[in-house]
């Protein structure tokens, strides 16, 4: 319930042995989208295809949506999910162990005003819904409403189309990429003592109906490989790690990613050998290309989701249309990057999602909105209304965020840091909303002194205030990169898959959380 | 609905077997929650939820695999299975992998835990929708509170049934209820800043809830006590973690207690049972046993009867967490692979004593991410709280970092205070260190 909101890699909660997987029992059937990219919406096509498969049809959600306006809400909507999910762990040099989650469920949801009645039920039976529905229904006290008696649907992007499904993928044929990578990770490095390779695949599909006679069924595929390797070196020990995520098919995992994985998590931990302390107290930090998005995730992304500055409790509640940073920065949520793990078709209320614009040339553009924040300002839902499952409530939430390039070079940024730290690697970071503070935390770095990388550095937090660190973003770079990780933002503890991406940026000053006595 | 669950669990088993698995561990669950939340005046969001979920380990040929679902239709849970016991033919042969030893789920303790209120299914929408508001109203009482933007408050309650079936003779059934209450506030700072801070309460039975309105006024009085805030020069300097806080620096050490970064060189306790860890201060058990707290049990996650160990006894690491496999690989007895309730040796003070006796240094109140490094013991995170000057609190801070090794930073255990924080399994009391190095400007 706490109001913090967090971001962390896939690989810090795997690491922690998790659960969750399932062999899907789905039952064979094709599975036919509603609409293609291009198709005209048109009211034939809004008909249930892949629920039919539980017994879901056009009746019982009529029935089901019927119930929820029963007393009188203003808005009522279903979300019908089902998900598979595998895990395959190599450790020791062998797969023997596999988990797997299958999840099957409706979430009923009744808005009257800004208030939400909430039910779920993972029974897909028409009596259970109407119980569910019911339920949801109690936030309101009024005359019942008649709900949709036709359902239309739109056109929906294709941003993650697969030749292959994951339910039709073999284990047989993912088996191989988790030893080829405990192989080349063991050869790279003859320090390299322990590999823990964990291979996540998710065939997932949504349903959502709404009172407005909306029908959406959107499949959703996802897949994380994590790599964790601790090498040993004259009596020291030292663990990293690297993964890769996306909304892809076996086909992500071509022999040039593989190699990646490999080279970037053996190089990510030996080098650790290397590391000296991180200073401490308030310096410049640059940040490299990449997973640095993290420092937009907690330092604007979730200060401007639009619940908390509808409640009034951002720090960035009364700054729309000022600025608030530099004009070459520009900050942007996306949902639309074809297979990036952040990427959507459609959010968890239906609505399109494209680009929102945080930050527009340093002004502060656009919050980003659900449905009942949208309806509180009066704007038009930005796509951002997403939720962990079937067994939560939607709420603003980022997709992939990040800073366009901007007009410095990468070596030029480094060159003006005297004394300073580099980042170039992130395992989790955290906001306080209100107060606008925030943190991340370095697994890689380096020390800047006079204008150049020096000694490498590790483990180290950096803490700043929201507003203040975006003032002090005084250098962007011309090299943007969305990282490929697959990271979990946490809010209100609900967890939905995003993305992130920055260019080199330089922060004129943060505080850094080392041990080193700074110097001079 | 019990015996509902009970039997969908044994016939999973059965069929488990059936279809080719040598072994197999079945476990049911079933919960009921209820939300209320409620904001400025009014209603924000009701929710109910009914989750149930079938668990299988299931040890094939050799192999194994642990499987999930919350489609519990009958011919379901036959496909589930053939499809789970199809993946695991295709995984390595493990020679480690099986249910724990018998003889390890003898001799659970004869006591009643008390875990299940029975008053649980009387409590109505009208009695959580009424403490909701009550916590906000007393939120608006406190001096000052004319600064407050908005107070969210909630009260949830929950029921859970869980059936656990092993193939070679275990049968258990844990039921269990909680209650929690939560109140955030968040107020103006004339910095444009808008702290909020929270206070939260989690209980076994309704009847133990201290007084909600208290617990509104605390988080209003954290929230508004946050107002001015600023991070102060970095120092090595006394360190006094409130007990709210000061369990998650102890869990920030426990991951690497755990069997699997053992055996994985992925800890930096490895080979150090019996050496000193901590200042003689650091005395903490592991008690599954404890009537209404919120970690106790008669028997953990794998079946093996509860015990109450010592982990850590006048600074020296005693036990380790480790389950059946992982004791395997590492050759030793297994005890259990995850903690219960953690119970300090307390000290004889409280907070205001224990910041006299400090003098000087900072007062840590909640932490704001950061991370700690199993295999090092390296950590570093971020905090806010206060100042600490002549014994008493003195000015807010915040935006401020603590960082430190283990290994180091607990043989700085200077103080232990006598109020274990109860809402939370890992009751851990005030915990005082000297000579850390916290950041800032």
């Amino acid at each position: 319930m706490n109001r913090r909101a967090f971001v962390e890699l896939g690989a810090t909660a795997l690491a922690g042995g998790l659960l969750g997987c399932g062999s899907a029992p789905v039952t064979p059937g094709a599975l036919e989208m509603p609409s293609a990219a291009g198709a005209k919406p048109s009211a034939d096509a809004a008909r249930v295809n892949y629920f039919g498969r539980f017994g879901v049809d056009e009746g019982m959600i009529r029935e089901t949506l019927g119930a929820a306006l029963s007393r009188g809400g203003d808005y009522a909507d279903l979300f019908f999910q089902h998900r598979v999910r595998n895990h395959f762990v190599l450790e020791d040099g062998e797969v023997n162990r596999a988990y797997g989650r299958i999840e099957l469920g409706v979430g009923v949801r009744v808005v009257k005003g800004d208030q939400t009645g909430y039910g779920f039920t993972e029974e897909l039976t028409r009596d259970a819904l109407r119980r569910a529905a019911q339920t949801a229904a109690a936030v309101a006290d009024g005359p019942s409403r008649t709900g949709p008696q036709a359902f239309h649907v739109d056109a929906l992007p294709q941003r993650y189309p697969l030749n292959v499904r994951w339910d039709d993928v073999k284990p047989e044929q993912k088996l191989p990429i988790l030893t080829g990578i405990n192989a080349n990770a063991l050869k790279a490095d003859a320090r390299v003592k322990k590999v823990t390779v964990t291979f996540m695949d998710e065939a997932g599909a949504i349903l959502i109906a709404d009172s407005q006679g909306r029908l959406i069924e959107d499949v959703q595929p996802m897949t994380v490989l994590s790599v964790s390797c601790v090498a040993e070196h004259n009596g020291r020990r030292e663990q990293n790690s690297y993964n890769v995520a996306g909304r892809s098919g076996l086909d992500f995992y071509s022999r040039d990613r593989l190699d990646r994985v490999v080279r970037e998590a053996v190089a990510r931990t030996v080098i650790l050998f290397e590391a000296v302390e991180a200073p401490v107290g308030e310096m410049p930090v640059v940040l490299g290309a990449g997973s640095s998005g993290i420092l937009l995730h907690e330092a604007i992304g979730h200060g401007m989701e639009a619940d908390f500055n509808r409640k009034g409790v951002s720090i960035y509640s009364d700054k729309i249309g000022k600025p608030v940073a530099k004009p070459f920065v520009s900050i942007v949520d996306d949902a639309t990057n074809e297979y990036a793990r952040g990427a959507i078709n459609v959010d968890d209320e239906g609505n399109p999602a494209g680009v929102t614009t945080l930050v527009d040339k340093g002004i502060l553009a656009t919050y980003l909105h659900d449905a009942i924040s949208a309806k509180h300002y009066g704007v038009k839902p930005t796509g951002n209304g997403r939720r962990e499952s079937y067994q939560h409530a939607p709420m603003p939430r980022m997709r992939s965020t990040y800073m366009l390039p901007g007009p410095h070079k990468k070596d030029e940024i480094i060159a003006s840091v005297k004394k300073g730290i580099f980042c170039s690697s992130f395992s989790n970071g955290q906001v306080s909303i209100g107060a606008g503070d925030f943190t991340f935390y370095v697994r890689n770095g380096y020390l800047i002194e006079d204008g150049k990388l020096t000694r490498p550095i590790k483990d180290v937090n950096l803490i700043g205030n929201g507003p203040k660190a975006l003032e002090q973003v005084d250098m962007v770079a011309d090299d943007l990169v969305i990282d490929e990780g697959g990271w979990t933002c946490g809010k209100d503890a609900q967890s939905v898959p995003v993305s992130q991406g920055i260019p080199t940026v330089r922060v004129a000053s943060m505080t850094v959380g080392g041990r080193a006595q700074k110097k001079g | 609905m019990g015996k509902e669950m009970l039997d969908i669990a044994k016939q999973a088993l059965q069929l488990a077997k059936q279809k080719g698995a040598a072994e197999v561990a079945s476990k049911t669950s079933l919960e009921r929650e209820v939300t209320v939340s409620w904001r400025d005046g009014k209603l924000e969001k009701i929710s109910e939820a009914s989750t149930r979920r079938l668990d299988v380990d299931l040890y094939v040929d050799g192999r194994y695999t642990s499987m999930s679902t919350s489609d519990l239709r009958p011919e379901a849970i036959g496909s589930f299975l053939d499809n789970a016991i199809g993946l695991t033919r295709t995984l390595s042969p493990d020679t480690n992998r099986s249910l724990p030893a018998p003889a390890l789920y003898e001799g659970q303790a004869r006591v009643d835990l008390e875990l299940e209120d029975p008053r649980h299914s009387a409590l109505t929408a009208v009695d959580r929708r009424t403490k909701a508001q009550a916590i906000e109203a007393a939120a608006r009482t406190v001096k000052g509170s004319d600064a407050i933007i908005s107070v969210t408050t909630a009260f949830y309650d929950g029921h859970l049934e869980t059936y656990r079936v092993h193939s070679n003779g275990f049968e258990g059934s844990q039921n269990s209820t909680y209650y929690s209450a939560f109140a955030e506030a968040s107020v103006r700072d004339p910095s444009g800043r808008r702290p909020e801070d929270y206070d939260t309460v989690t209980v076994r039975f309704y009847g133990d809830l201290p007084d909600v309105a208290q617990l509104g006024r605390s988080a209003a009085e954290r929230a508004l006590g946050s107002v001015g805030a600023k991070k102060i020069p970095s120092a090595v300097t006394s360190v006094i973690v409130d007990n709210r806080a000061a369990g998650s620096l102890l869990r920030r050490m426990m991951g690497a207690l755990n069997g699997n970064a053992l055996q994985q060189k992925r800890s930096f306790l490895e080979g150090k049972l019996g050496a000193t860890i901590g200042s003689r201060l650091l005395s903490i058990d592991d008690d599954p046993l404890l009537p209404r707290a919120l970690g106790s049990r008669l028997y953990d996650g794998e079946g093996i009867a509860a015990r109450k160990r010592p982990v850590f006894e006048g600074g020296a690491l005693k036990s380790f967490f480790i389950d059946t496999y992982y004791g395997k690989k590492l050759k030793v007895d297994p005890s259990s692979g995850s903690a219960s309730n953690l119970t300090w040796k307390l000290g004889s003070k409280g907070q205001e004593a224990l910041l006299k006796d400090m003098k000087n240094g900072v007062l840590i109140t909640s932490w704001l991410g950061g991370n700690s490094n199993d295999t090092t013991g390296d950590f570093s995170l971020g905090f806010k709280g206060f100042a600490v000057r002549n014994g008493v609190i003195a000015e807010p801070i915040a935006e401020m970092n603590l960082s430190g090794n283990h290994l180091e930073t607990w043989k700085k255990l200077v103080a232990v205070g006598n109020d274990p924080y109860l809402y939370s399994s890992n009751r851990t009391p005030t915990l005082v260190f000297e000579k850390l190095q916290v950041a800032g400007t």
